[in-house]
């Protein structure tokens, strides 16, 4: 056992998780059963145990919460792309209502003679 | 409920939850001096968080004895309005606080003792007091956690944290066991089944549960209990100085409601 001083430890650069280094965590907290976990913020911590301390500490202490999830930040996996999320040409077609069919087929239908088939039950 | 017990029992079972009482106070007032400067934030939060929760089993536990008591004394009167000769806390909590190392050192001691104690009140003939248990345990679950946590890191780590923690380990060593050591009216409180087991009982599955974790941490196991039979009296400077800072507001004027 030595006599010197611990090393700064409060560096908040990502790592492989040490054990030492504080490094911060992302804290998702549910508000009651049932409900989406939501993002509550963030507590530094050296790992998971403590992390998950924290996290109840912060924010679960004044019952706030009935489930909390902490994420290294580091594992969180981002997508920013905007190319990929916001691509510049018409997709409107993918969306529920963004291509409508009913006009167009009675039309058609009318054109070709045909009735409209009933509806079968089961 | 206090007109049915004799009066042997009424008497062991109020200087029980004194006992109690004051340990909780006396922890929880001394642990509060670190909001503000904790090691870290979430250390100051969770400290603090600890200490309040202390505060609020005190004052159950004083209210329970104002009720036995009856006396026209309430929970404020029992906290605030003693000199220090007239407290009841275990020696080990005469300690000041230290360095973060020390008070982690007595959070856990005092926290696995109080736990096996709680434990063994749980069932306890007195109903008030077993209820009151059985929520205190709930939240002191957290508190043994939080202490075992920081025990064992603190004693992984090679160097100035292990250091620190083996010395406070040997100045508190010795005092570690006042929390369970037996009170004057014992025997009344085991004939009255208050707990489920005599309080020297207590103090060995204490210690029993405490040695497969001191053995892993290579650390040495507690020394016995000095002086036992002033477990819970002659209070230190240390104290006497807590009592100052803990009474100032209260002395103040000892009618204002805050």
């Amino acid at each position: 056992m030595t006599d010197t001083p611990p090393e700064d430890r409060t560096t908040t650069e990502a790592t492989d998780g040490d054990g030492h280094t504080l490094e911060p965590w992302e804290v998702f907290r549910q508000e009651k059963e049932g409900d989406p976990m939501r993002h509550g913020g963030s507590v530094m911590a050296p790992d998971a145990q403590l992390a998950v301390h924290y996290a109840r500490e912060m924010y679960g202490r004044r019952q706030e919460s009935v489930r909390l999830w902490v994420v290294r930040r580091s594992d969180v996996h981002e997508l920013e792309d905007q190319d990929l999320l916001q691509p510049p040409l018409d997709r409107s077609f993918k969306k529920p209502g963004g291509y409508v069919m009913r006009d167009k087929l009675a039309a058609a239908r009318e054109r070709s003679g045909q009735a409209k088939p009933k509806a079968r039950s089961k | 409920m206090a007109v049915d017990l004799l009066p042997a029992t009424k008497n062991a079972l109020a200087l029980l939850l004194l006992a109690m009482a004051d340990d909780e106070f006396v922890i929880g007032f001394s642990d509060s001096e670190w909001t503000g400067i904790a090691p870290i934030l979430e250390e100051d939060v969770a400290i603090s968080s600890l200490a309040q929760d202390e505060l609020g089993h005190a004052q159950a536990l004083y209210r329970l004895l104002a009720e036995l008591v009856a006396d026209g004394r309430d929970a404020d009167n029992f906290a605030y309005d003693r000199p220090p000769e007239g407290y009841y806390h275990a020696r080990l909590l005469d300690h000041p606080r230290g360095d973060w190392a020390n008070t982690i050192v007595r959070r856990f001691l005092y926290d696995t003792a109080d736990a096996v104690r709680l434990e063994a009140l749980a069932a306890s003939s007195h109903q008030p007091l077993a209820e009151l248990v059985a929520k205190i345990r709930r939240e002191e679950r957290y508190h043994v956690m939080h202490a075992t946590t920081w025990f064992e890191r603190l004693a992984t780590a090679d160097g100035e944290p292990r250091r620190r923690l083996l010395q406070a380990l040997e100045r508190m060593g010795p005092d570690a066991g006042t929390v369970l050591s037996p009170l004057p009216t014992e025997l009344a409180l085991e004939m009255a089944g208050i707990a489920d087991a005599p309080f020297p009982e207590l103090e060995r599955r204490w210690r029993a549960s405490l040695a497969p974790l001191f053995d892993r941490l290579r650390l040495p196991a507690l020394p016995p209990t000095r002086d036992t039979e002033h477990a819970r009296t002659a209070h230190s400077d240390a104290f006497r100085w807590l009592h100052e800072e803990f009474t100032s507001v209260r002395r103040l004027d000892p009618e204002a409601t805050w």
